[in-house]
């Protein structure tokens, strides 16, 4: 993109590697001296700080799939680490559980997110009015996880938890949110929700504006009702945006810890206990860090399976 | 329905959703100023009948999270310096100088799959490391741990903004005789200067705000960093709820401050570019 012509001071005098055996380092010098000296320049600039993060963030990878092939005593066990996770039933349950949290949080955030945008472009028109909701959207994005778990602590513990005060000054029984197995499961989402649905808001927001205002002028002429309008004329701006915002939470969902940490510790019994937090159980409380490695390479390949699938609706490049 | 019934209750709703959004925080806060007297209360107040700053003091000075606090300002910030400067020297080729299209997808692309892997996934590997160079329990642990994880996002963020200065003030400077050093560090570093310093306040946001590695890569007061102070109160003093929520505001007010200066960047900034603020 930046056209720039070989006229840069730097990069005229090249030292070109000297030529090699099988005329390998030969063709490369060749290679090498048929680019401009700008491109050398950059190549020379990206390669050796690029090759070294390349490097030390692969390693950790390849670590974690040498452990999960290896024992304790890194003798190679072959599959046996991959067999013991794929038996283990609580993966399941746990996977059930992160099922059940994803289809909570993720309609309610987008469907919600979507429907305040849509309210807020249509009602608010004061810019104002409109800033103070943009930061105050930002708000919960830049805050940590483990202060939301401490905030949401104060609202749903038993006695002095604020909801269920009021709920024992009105004359209503407490609920234990948090010790209560099918309510915890809401308490944990209900922090989520409250975190990333002004996200949703925000993008889609951010995606209304980017919708010509000609095009609902035009269909409010012909009589379209708001779902028309919504359907035909603002969907097809946001349908990208809507795919990013799933495919970014759907990868969120499966790194969620720290607020049910903090909240229920995976608890009551397991019922709370998602992906991360299992993972966790199994490499930092039972220290089987064979059957844990095997689960972290499952979860990689899964996610670069997801990812290569997915990635062309993604930001790509444009340029 | 007549229009202005309409108009009410649409005001009303997203009014309603407003004081239900911003209410965790402020009944955070007013906790946070209780005295313990109140505390003990059979209800809970809705705000603080005497307010107090106690609390505050009680976090940071008698549990000693101040160190904590020094901490993590320090882990942050190195690794913040760390991340932006190398995502700075990896995306000013493969924006400003004529690199292979080849090389920069793969470089972006490479960048962006990182973001989709849950962490989780390679803190083990990640503990070994750590445990067999004997960083264990060290505070070079987690600017390296943060660094990294950051990478991909700084990377992004400061392709974007690179990307939105025209080719040709460089150019202008070369023409005028300049070297590529010259135009790079007389006209563009002034240019990106607002970029870099967004991406690094909202790096330093997340590394403020990270638990999980922290947690796992530290054990004593000498390296643990703020969020896991105030995850160890939770579980061990429930009784002091003030304590908590102090110690759960200062987490908050830090990166919330910095967000206010950045404002205009966040959104794009996590969403890698697809959205721009204008």
């Amino acid at each position: 993109m930046t056209a720039i012509g070989s006229g840069g001071a730097m990069g005229t005098a090249e030292a070109s590697p000297p030529p090699g055996p099988f005329g390998i380092t030969e063709r490369i010098r060749r290679n090498w001296s048929a680019r401009s000296g700008q491109e050398r320049l950059g190549l020379r600039l990206l390669l050796p700080i690029f090759g070294v993060v390349f490097i030390v963030a692969t390693i950790p990878f390849i670590l974690a799939v040498v452990r999960a092939l290896t024992s304790d005593t890194g003798a190679f066990v072959g599959a046996d680490n991959f067999s013991r996770a794929l038996g283990n039933e609580q993966l399941y349950e746990s996977l059930k559980e992160t099922a059940i949290y994803g289809s909570l949080v993720l309609p309610t955030e987008i469907l919600v997110g979507l429907g305040i945008s849509l309210l807020i472009h249509r009602t608010v028109k004061s810019p104002v009015i409109r800033a103070i909701i943009y930061v105050a959207a930002m708000i919960p994005i830049v805050i940590p996880q483990v202060a939301m778990g401490v905030v949401f602590r104060l609202l749903y513990i038993p006695d002095y938890g604020l909801i269920n005060a009021l709920l024992g000054q009105t004359g209503h029984d407490q609920f234990l949110w948090l010790s209560n197995p099918p309510l915890a499961i809401f308490a944990v989402a209900s922090v989520d929700v409250w975190q990333w649905t002004p996200f949703v808001y925000l993008v889609m927001f951010a995606g209304l504006q980017t919708v010509p205002p000609e095009s609902v002028e035009a269909a409010q002429l012909e009589g379209a009702g708001s779902w028309a309008q919504f359907r035909h004329i603002a969907l097809p701006y946001l349908r990208p945006l809507l795919l990013l915002v799933i495919f970014f939470r759907l990868a969120d969902v499966l790194r969620v810890f720290d607020h049910v940490y903090v909240l229920t510790g995976g608890g009551p019994g397991r019922t709370t206990e998602f992906l991360s937090l299992y993972l966790y159980r199994i490499a930092f409380r039972f220290f089987d860090l064979g059957q844990a490695s095997a689960l972290a390479v499952i979860v990689m390949a899964f996610m670069i399976a997801l990812y290569t699938l997915i990635s062309r609706f993604l930001p790509a490049d444009t340029s | 329905m007549p229009r202005i019934v309409k108009r009410i209750l649409v005001w009303a709703a997203l009014g309603a959703t407003f004081v239900v959004f911003i209410f965790p925080l402020y009944y955070l806060v007013a906790t946070s100023l209780k005295t313990k007297a109140e505390l003990f209360q059979a209800v809970p107040t809705l705000y603080p009948h005497q307010p107090t700053l106690e609390p505050y003091f009680s976090v940071l000075i008698t549990r000693g999270f101040l160190g904590l606090l020094i901490n993590s300002v320090i882990v942050g910030a190195s690794a913040t310096a760390i991340a932006v400067a190398v995502a700075f020297a990896i995306s000013y080729p493969i924006t400003r100088l004529p690199v292979q299209r080849g090389m920069r997808n793969f470089v972006l692309n490479w960048a962006l799959s990182l973001r989709f892997l849950p962490p989780i996934a390679v803190v083990i590997p990640y503990f070994t490391i750590v445990r067999t160079i004997g960083l264990y329990n060290q505070i070079p642990a987690l600017v390296l741990v943060y660094t990294i994880f950051n990478l991909p996002l700084s990377i992004w963020m400061l392709k974007g903004f690179l990307e939105q200065i025209p080719a040709e003030v460089e150019e202008a400077a070369l023409v005028d005789g300049g070297t590529r050093f010259q135009a790079f560090r007389l006209v563009l570093l002034p240019l990106a200067a607002t970029g870099v310093l967004a991406a690094g306040v909202i790096v330093f946001a997340f590394d403020w705000a990270e638990f999980m590695f922290a947690f796992i890569l530290t054990a004593t007061p000498q390296s643990m960093t703020f969020p896991v102070g105030v995850q160890g109160l939770v579980t061990q003093f429930e009784i002091i709820w003030n304590d908590m929520a102090a110690g759960g505001v200062i987490a908050i007010v830090i990166p919330l401050v910095l967000m206010l200066f950045a404002r205009r960047y966040v959104i794009a900034g996590l969403t890698f570019g697809v959205i721009r603020e204008k």
